[in-house]
């Protein structure tokens, strides 16, 4: 339905049904010939009660916010908002980054170092300001909005060029079909039109190669993201694409390698002739090998004190590593041995504290410490696994327990006899 | 449905007027972009452009693919010919935020005619610039580490070097200076859009709508649109210090003499709106002959650039008078050494370059005369591009070349890498300008159209 | 931008009348007796002078620093044919002609120091060319080995020289923009705008360098042995933010009297609070720069300066300059209702004021206790910025204020001696646009 509008153009409409007729009037859409005719039109417009309007120029014209009562914007306060985030942020960043999560010492200066943070939280502040000026401003501003209904209205697309327009929506409060065209004219209008929806509800719909181009765009756009996803795990047995090798394959040879440069095929040269890596002396017989004087040593090394809190570590000790054997009361009648009986075999490993044989009471502790070391018949070697102070504390524990399991009441001082009946569990 | 020009006959014809002013410079903007065929001097240039870049490109490959041995850069000399066309091509960028925002500001009218020319300027200046951080890194396909992101090595920036401020810097820089642009586009690209869908070219419409947001000139959107504009302007003012203080700290945090001193950010700063606006109107000049738009880029605001590269000039030569009386009265004798050995060690022909096209070419401007002759203007600027090249390369190279023990003082030449590199930058700038140039509204038509006098016709005082 | 002009009230107000008589009596009045309390207080401190003397430089830095400021904004006004200033650009004229008034001031600590005043810069003293081994014909070792070299120029002579050098440029500057403004009110002679205009470049050349080695010369050599290139430029920086804050106090105290009520509104109270803003804002970036890059580099020699104001006593006056010189007033200036709102400037521009002094005391006083130390069984006096940060006491005085108020009364009888006639160039071709002036 055509409505009957003050001054009819010979506009041609846009997208009309074919019997000519127009669907749901938007507004009216009003041209003037001076930014300042706009300006005195507006506030006219404002002054009767008018809310849902509004001006379109080339550009911003003066005087006209005031004109149609446009209320201040709010981005300043959320641009101050952004920045004062974005200095946090910025100086956030820096401290958990360089003094929180992995802080080092750069040329002595401190870990959170302020003077040096500023330059970067200064950045920060400015760009999170950028972001939300411009962001915000568009969104406040409702654009992207690549459709408006004055579009149709060919004196519309002059807006951008030289015209100055005054539009009033239909579903302002005050609207009438009437008397808002006069109002406008009144103002000094050189021409007022009627838009019109467009009555094909085709074009209320969003074209299907936009959807098309939109859904298809946003699948692409996921593409890398999938490939990065599952490239995260390979199964393959390949070895990795080293797209750039960077030091990735170095001219060098590795430790063990078979190297056909020499004659025995190893990159491994072994010890020099009459060298000894450092460390590796070990000069101190004693200490290291129990001997004294090319034979076994029958005192302790002089490095250690004797004293309790040595026998206690070789009690640590021995319970760790000989007890397995041994037994915790050193007979010989350990895990191992009965687990053997458990199996149907016999087998008993060496009674260290049998008065009766007295085989390793007698031996010195030199050769103990050997024993230790280096093994014996199929005892191994724990010269790997015990360093050698440990070792020692182990002889100076084994000779405690020679004393003790072959102990008598008298051994006992006077003060500890009372209650004493059972020997002790063993500790665990 | 060809609208485009129906006009509406006018109640007064001072109106009249008025609105033919309008029209007249939408379409002497719009048709260095709707001219169906490009100017051949728009071709020929392109053409020599696009054949330095591809100079430039042989460069960057054989560069990546080898290492930066084949540069002229040494143990002593670590940095040369790539640092100094960072800080060129920056010092040139700064030039269009000034118009943009500064001289908005100040309320100086006169920058509506260049400041799109200028702000795009920036943006391909920037581009270039940050080519030379990222490939003389060696290996440059780690560059993504610079910005900080979980990893399970926990490997994070190490945020006190002047280095990584200068990765925020540039790139805030690079944000700023392309959402600024983009803002000011949006209008005129709406002015684009209405005129192809005037004459019915339906693709180009629909690709200036999109880009244009559906901008209608709403006064509503108008008012928001303009004080995000005041906006962006205050913050790109402290943005352009900042970012070329931040580039000077390159320099002035370290213990060098001749670069570790306290004047280096408000210098270099001023430096780079120095050669930006050399560079603009190298620019600018000749493409306001060519592309007829003299009554636009007015003589006047010519004028007012060569003031401002006189005023900047003469900032930088303070500058220099400042080191050198400071380096004398600090007693301290590497700082001595340093400015003596500029002035007669074995760059000596380049520190004489530098003073001569920095301190004396501006002193042409305080003649009017000159400031009216746009040949000249023309050349003068290039020189000045030149002198400012040559300031940087004289803080870089001589400075490094001669530093605190003899045993390390070494000689340096360029390669044939390190000139190519740098040819392929100017050319890639000069390609992306000129397609800017012939594709994008490139003077800001709705800010012309707003500092015009007609813009007040009709009102009432 | 509207390219509306508007035209004096003609109810308007603007003949200075008795104003300027009334200003320098008052000013005259305050320097007497403020300047003689000093001279009693100073004789009985019991250091033959040295805190008086302190406290003049430091006084007299500041009303100099206004001069400064103030005259900045009159040539940058001609040179880039601004419009908004020209309201307030006599008021600013003849506040810069209070030059000649400052540098005869500033012969109370000038004098002394040609006269043999050892104890109020260390350059003075003998003991900054001091010997301590004698090789043969020279000297083999001095004291200060980096100071030495540059005693010719820092000698009292040569500094006096080039103080007058300072001050007699100052003045021709200051009375040739001034005289030919005044002569446009008769005349209205469009040319003398353009004269101003071309003047204007040279004028700023010569500022510049000017500025940069007044600072160098009577506030940097409090700490001889130290340099920092930017000085002269931080110096000039917060000089402008004392500029544009006391414009705004006198614009504000002259309409206080009735005058010019029509002409100066809010719009132009914006402008110079967005210059004070700027400049605040500034002055904190320039000596940031300083500040960070001696941090950085860490060179004994630059960092000794901040070691004496951020240890002891002195960080406190450092945090409250950081925050009250910059932090506090850019946030809020940030605003424009802060600017446009006239007591909320007036508030700010008092504040900066304090704030100014302050970093100018900040930037003299740690250098005022010398410590001693021993050579060969003599005592000499090793100079300023040595011995324990401890020992460096901020050491407020009543000599401050007394001294500082007796300068500003000769400040104020500056002002008040050039405040005649027009108090706003009334034939000027851009006042119509001045007072139309809007902001956005």
């Amino acid at each position: 339905m055509t409505d009957e509008t003050v001054h009819e153009t010979h506009a041609v409409d846009h997208g009309s049904n074919g019997n000519g007729e127009d669907g749901r009037l938007f507004g009216v859409l009003a041209e003037y010939d001076t930014p300042g005719e706009l300006v005195e039109a507006a506030r006219k417009v404002r002054d009767a009660g008018y809310t849902e309007f509004d001006c379109y120029s080339p550009f911003p014209v003066h005087g006209i916010d005031e004109a149609m009562g446009i209320k201040r914007t709010i981005l300043p306060v959320l641009v101050f908002g952004g920045g004062a985030t974005g200095t946090l942020g910025g100086l956030l960043l820096q401290w958990w980054c360089n003094a929180y999560n992995w802080p080092w010492n750069i040329s002595g200066k401190p870990v959170w170092s302020i003077p040096a943070n500023v330059p970067i939280a200064f950045e920060t502040t400015i760009l999170l300001s950028v972001f939300t000026s411009f962001f915000g401003m568009w969104i406040l501003n409702k654009l992207p909005q690549v459709w408006h209904p004055f579009f149709r209205n060919e004196r519309f697309n002059q807006v951008t060029d030289d015209a100055f327009l005054l539009g009033i929506e239909a579903r302002d409060r005050r609207f009438d079909a009437d008397a808002t065209p006069a109002l406008l004219k009144e103002a000094g209008a050189l021409k007022v039109d009627s838009v019109h929806y467009d009555p094909d509800p085709a074009t209320a719909r969003m074209p299907k190669w936009i959807t098309a181009f939109i859904v298809a765009s946003t699948a692409f756009a996921l593409i890398p993201f999938a490939i990065a996803a599952k490239a995260r795990t390979s199964h393959s047995t390949e070895p990795h694409i080293h797209i750039f090798p960077d030091m990735d394959f170095q001219p060098k040879y590795k430790s063990d390698q078979a190297m056909d440069l020499f004659a025995d095929g190893r990159e491994n040269r072994g010890e020099l002739a009459g060298t000894v890596a450092r460390g590796s002396l070990n000069a101190d017989d004693l200490f290291y090998r129990g001997l004294e004087a090319g034979q076994w040593s029958t005192g302790f090394p002089k490095q250690l004190e004797i004293n309790d809190a040595l026998v206690k570590r070789g009690k640590n000790r021995f319970e760790i590593y000989c007890s397995p054997c041994h037994g915790y009361d050193g007979r010989g009648a350990g895990a191992v041995p009965q687990r053997v009986a458990a199996g149907g075999g016999a087998w008993q490993a060496r009674n260290l504290v049998d008065a009766s044989n007295p085989v390793v009471i007698n031996m010195p502790n030199g050769q103990l410490f050997n024993t230790i070391s280096n093994g014996y018949n199929t005892m191994m070697g724990y010269a790997a696994q015990i360093p050698h102070a440990d070792r020692w504390a182990i002889v100076l524990y084994v000779r405690a327990l020679q004393r003790s399991q072959n102990a008598s009441l008298d051994d006992i001082p006077s003060d500890h006899r009372n209650g004493m009946q059972m020997p002790e569990a063993p500790s665990r | 449905m060809s609208t485009a020009d129906a006009t509406v006959e006018s109640h007064h014809e001072d109106a009249g007027k008025a609105r033919a002013a309008f029209r007249a410079v939408t379409r002497d903007v719009a048709w260095v972009a709707e001219a169906p065929k490009p100017h051949k001097a728009w071709i020929a240039v392109l053409a020599i452009a696009l054949l330095m870049f591809g100079i430039g490109l042989y460069s960057i490959f054989v560069l990546v693919t080898t290492g930066i041995g084949v540069w002229g850069n040494s143990n002593t000399v670590d940095w040369a010919w790539d640092i100094t066309n960072f800080v060129w091509w920056i010092g040139i960028g700064h030039a269009g935020t000034l118009i943009s925002a500064v001289l908005y500001l100040t309320r100086q009218t006169w920058r509506v005619s260049i400041n799109r020319s200028a702000e795009a300027m920036t943006i391909f200046a920037v581009m270039c610039a940050g080519l030379f951080p990222l490939l003389h890194t060696g290996r440059p396909w780690f560059a993504w580490w610079m910005l900080p992101h979980p990893n399970d090595m926990q490997m994070w920036p190490q945020f006190r070097s002047p280095l990584m401020w200068d990765v925020f810097a540039v790139s805030t820089y690079a944000t700023t200076s392309i959402l600024f642009w983009f803002m000011g586009l949006v209008p005129d690209l709406a002015t684009f859009r209405d005129r192809c869908a005037g004459r019915g070219e339906k693709v180009k419409a629909i690709i200036y709508g999109c880009l244009a947001l559906g901008w209608r000139g709403s006064a509503r959107q108008w008012h928001r649109y303009e004080r995000a504009y005041l906006i962006l302007a205050g913050l790109a003012t402290p943005l352009v210090f900042s970012v070329h203080s931040v580039v000077s700290f390159d320099f002035a945090t370290s213990q060098l003499p001749g670069w570790h001193t306290t004047i280096f950010p408000p210098y270099f700063v001023a430096g780079a709106i120095f050669s930006g606006f050399a560079m603009v109107f190298t620019l600018l000049i000749p493409a306001r002959h060519l592309f007829n738009l003299k009554h636009i880029i007015k003589d006047e605001h010519v004028e007012a650039a060569c003031k401002i590269m006189l005023g900047t000039g003469m900032m930088v030569g303070l500058a220099y008078a400042t080191e050198f009386f400071i380096a004398w009265y600090s007693g301290n004798l590497f700082e001595k050494f340093a400015f003596v050995n500029r002035a007669f060690g074995p760059f000596w022909w380049a520190y004489f370059l530098m003073v001569g096209c920095n301190v004396l070419v501006p002193q042409a401007f305080w003649f009017k005369r000159v400031r009216r002759a746009p040949v000249i203007i023309f050349v003068l600027c290039i020189l000045i591009n030149v002198g400012m090249w040559f300031e940087r390369f004289v803080i870089i190279a001589t400075s490094l070349a001669r530093t605190f023990l003899p045993a390390q003082w070494s000689s340096y030449s360029p390669t044939r890498y390190d000139v190519g590199l740098f040819v392929g930058t100017i050319g890639l700038f000069f390609t992306l300008f000129l397609l800017f140039f012939r594709f994008a509204p490139v003077i800001a038509i709705s800010e012309v159209k707003g500092a015009m006098p007609e813009a007040h016709a009709g009102k009432k005082h | 931008m509207s390219a509306l002009q508007k035209s004096l009230h003609p109810a308007e107000k603007y003949k200075a009348g008795k104003l300027g008589v009334s200003l320098q009596k008052i000013g005259l009045g305050i320097a007497v007796v403020f300047l003689a309390l000093s001279l009693v207080l100073g004789a009985t401190h019991g250091d033959h002078w040295k805190r008086f003397l302190y406290s003049y430089v430091i006084a007299w830095a500041y009303i100099f620093s206004i001069c400064v400021g103030v005259f900045w904004l009159v040539m940058l006004h001609h040179l880039v044919r601004g419009r908004w200033a020209t309201v307030v650009r006599r008021i600013a004229e003849s506040m810069s002609m209070a030059f000649p008034i400052v540098f005869v001031a500033g012969l109370g600590f000038v004098i002394p120091l040609v006269a043999g005043y050892q104890d109020l810069y260390y350059w003075a003293h003998p003991d900054a060319a001091l010997c301590l081994e004698k090789v043969a014909a020279g000297c083999g070792e001095y004291l200060h080995p980096t100071l030495v070299h540059k005693l010719g120029w820092l000698s009292p002579g040569f500094f006096a020289g080039r103080y007058v050098v300072y001050g007699v440029l100052y003045t021709v500057m200051a009375r040739y923009f001034t005289k030919k403004s005044r002569e446009q009110d008769d005349s209205g002679d469009p040319q003398i705008s353009e004269r101003l205009r071309v003047a204007s470049g040279p004028a700023m050349i010569v500022y510049a360098l000017i500025t940069c080695f007044a600072a160098f010369d009577i506030l940097m050599s409090m700490a001889p042995k130290w340099y920092s290139t930017i000085y002269g430029v931080n110096f000039w920086g917060s000089a402008c933010v004392g500029g544009f804050s006391a414009l705004a106090l006198m614009v504000l105290g002259i309409q206080r009297t009735g005058r010019l009520t029509h002409s100066i509104n809010q719009e132009h109270y914006h402008d110079i609070g967005k210059w004070m803003f700027a400049f605040t804002f500034f002055w904190a970036y320039t000596a940031f720069s300083q500040f960070m890059l001696q941090w950085y580099g860490n060179m004994p020699e630059e960092t000794v300066w901040y070691k004496y104001r951020l240890f002891g006593e002195w960080q406190w006056v450092s945090i409250a300059i950081l925050v009250g010189f910059w932090a506090f007033p850019f946030v809020f200036l940030m605003s424009r209702w802060t600017k446009r709102i006239v007591p909320s400037l007036v508030l700010f521009a008092v504040w900066q004021l304090v704030f100014h002094w302050l970093d100018l005391y900040w930037n003299v006083m740690p250098s005022y206790d010398w410590i001693a130390s021993f050579h060969d069984g003599a005592q000499i006096v090793a100079g300023p910025l040595t011995g324990s940060p401890a020992y460096h006491h901020v050491g407020f005085s009543a000599l401050d204020i007394t001294v500082w108020i007796g300068l500003i009364g000769v400040l104020l009888a500056g002002f008040g001696k050039n405040l005649h006639g027009n108090l706003i160039p009334v034939k000027d071709p851009t006042l119509g646009l001045s007072l139309a002036h809007e902001n956005l």
